[in-house]
């Protein structure tokens, strides 16, 4: 898939790039990131969560990385980690949604302190 | 049994995901069936496992994601691959089918009352100007034009301002009063352009209260709703603007005859600035005169205007603020441990742009007969009003307070502030330069 679908970044793949900011995890591992970060808002279904990370792995936003064998009993797992470019993507679009909240706190819409 | 039926709904995916991704997916849902126990949690798995299914077989994988964002759904495409011409044409064919069915089932009656209620609307504009920041702008594509509607709401919401805020209600009766008449022998009829009419209702106003401070102004582009920001000052990224643009000190020097100069091009605030500002005054500290250069210097922080002029007295001065009456900061906090600056000659630089807080600080200055002023007569700008806006392109200067100004009726709006010694701003520097000398008496 093209690169200029993540942009605007979507989301779903924006989450799955916060998930992977602390670990590297597999499929299941960032579906409960991003349910657990959202507050249950987000659920990731295979689908979504599957062509994302494809999107994002061939944006070199995220790789797959070289996962030790499975232990006996255990399932084999892709692992995903967070390449630099993700990482500054990441931060460019939070960075964005905190000038977006500044916005919507100057036009009364939120109250508080600036972030 | 979740996974075998899965198994098969994974049928529906398009092939490219199944070959990529159909063990991963599987696993996937191996591991939620595994980690979340209860009737809830499988609920909650098929509910998301259905709208998954739903989302992602629709055209392929250009499936958008949907998502609550509040109570709004928002959309994101995964991709951008457009959809099937026999997609278009259906989707179009239906939407023709869907809107002629609509005004048959509704009839002929209720047309009539649709129509009516539209004009209604175009007619009689809500003029009330209790609440006017909800007030219906023209649009947000503002070609620089305004029409009757729109310049009957911005006369009336401009006499209701100036009602509710202006410090002199007698005043503010007498404007409403010269505008409405203005309007009513069809003054504005002829202007069409929101800046000339913006200019127009500024001279007016005026006009019938006689006070500079009050002016209404036009923007092309909308301004935001609401009072601006208490302060910008706590974003990170004004600290970061100004560190990088060293806060504007953009020169600090010393000149022949150990005289220094401090070229300023905007009083920042000392939240983010404190630390340069105080550099900068260090640097300068054991100077035998202090030229200040404000001539490219178009207004700021009273913040700064009050922590510079601090170090150029022995004792707190009292800085005269047409913006505010006197509050604990309108006093300087001299002496600053350590300056070598009260005493010694102070020569302030101006220019026709020198504006805003940097007339604040030559006034005070001036006033106090603490700095001589070299260059030209300032801008005059007090920029005292606090900014209303009436809609998305109207806006309006009222002046809320009225400090007394303990040197004269009247602050710099409008006149700017005379220098003493009048040279053209290409010369101020040297002109400066060379009465610092005869005063030190080293020439």
């Amino acid at each position: 898939m093209p690169k200029q679908k993540l942009s605007p970044l979507p989301a779903a793949a924006f989450q799955i790039l916060l998930s992977l900011a602390d670990e590297d995890l597999h499929g299941y591992g960032i579906m409960r990131n991003v349910a657990e970060q959202t507050a249950g808002r987000m659920r990731l279904g295979p689908g979504t969560l599957y062509s994302s990370l494809q999107a994002l792995v061939e944006a070199a936003l995220i790789e797959e990385v070289d996962t030790p064998e499975p232990e006996p009993g255990q399932e084999r797992r892709r692992y995903y980690h967070l390449t630099a470019a993700g990482r500054k993507l990441a931060r460019s679009e939070a960075e964005r949604l905190a000038d977006l909240l500044r916005v919507a706190r100057t036009k009364k819409i939120l109250r508080g302190d600036y972030v | 049994m979740s996974e075998k039926i899965y198994a098969f709904l994974l049928r529906l995916y398009p092939a490219a995901f199944r070959e990529a991704y159909s063990y991963d997916a599987l696993q996937l849902i191996r591991d939620r069936a595994h980690y979340e126990r209860g009737f809830m949690a499988k609920l909650r798995l098929w509910l998301d496992l259905l709208t998954d299914v739903a989302n992602s077989i629709h055209r392929g994988f250009d499936a958008p994601q949907v998502e609550l964002a509040g109570d709004i759904p928002s959309f994101h495409l995964l991709d951008t691959g457009s959809p099937r011409r026999g997609a278009v044409l259906l989707g179009t064919l239906l939407s023709v089918a869907t809107l002629s069915v609509i005004p048959l089932s509704v009839g002929p009656s209720s047309t009539r009352h649709f129509s009516r209620a539209a004009f209604q609307i175009a007619g009689q504009p809500d003029m009330s100007p209790r609440n006017p920041q909800v007030a219906p702008a023209a649009s947000d594509t503002h070609g620089g034009a305004v029409d009757r509607t729109e310049r009957q709401r911005v006369v009336h919401t401009a006499a209701e301002y100036l009602r509710r805020y202006y410090i002199d209600p007698a005043v503010s009766q007498k404007v409403a009063d010269a505008l409405f008449a203005h309007q009513k022998r069809g003054d504005y009829e002829s202007v069409k352009d929101g800046a000339a009419f913006a200019d127009l209702l500024t001279k007016h106003i005026r006009e019938a209260s006689g006070d500079p401070h009050l002016d209404l102004v036009y923007s092309q582009r909308p301004l935001p709703s609401g009072p601006p920001p208490r302060s910008i000052t706590n974003s990170a990224a004004y600290t970061k603007a100004m560190q990088q643009e060293n806060c504007t000190f953009e020169t600090v020097s010393t000149l022949r005859h150990n005289i220094g100069y401090l070229k300023l091009n905007a009083f920042a605030d000392v939240s983010a600035c404190q630390s340069t500002a105080t550099a900068a005054m260090a640097t300068l500290n054991n100077a035998d005169a202090l030229v200040i250069d404000l001539r490219d210097n178009r207004g700021g922080f009273g913040s700064m205007v009050s922590f510079l002029a601090s170090y150029l007295f022995d004792h707190p001065e009292y800085l005269f603020s047409p913006r505010e009456n006197p509050t604990r900061e309108s006093w300087t906090r001299s002496p600053v441990p350590g300056s070598k600056f009260p005493g010694k000659p102070v020569y302030v630089l101006t220019s026709g742009k020198t504006a805003s807080a940097a007339e604040a600080f030559t006034y005070n200055l001036k006033m106090l007969k603490r700095a001589t002023l070299v260059g030209e007569t300032t801008r005059g700008a007090a920029h005292a009003a606090i900014f209303h806006p009436i809609d998305e392109h109207f806006g309006m200067g009222i002046l809320e307070t009225k400090a007394v100004n303990p040197y004269a009726d009247k602050d710099w709006e409008g006149t700017g502030i005379e220098p003493d010694i009048k040279v053209p701003v290409s010369d101020a520097l040297e002109t400066a330069v060379k009465h610092a000398e005869a005063r030190l008496g080293k020439k």
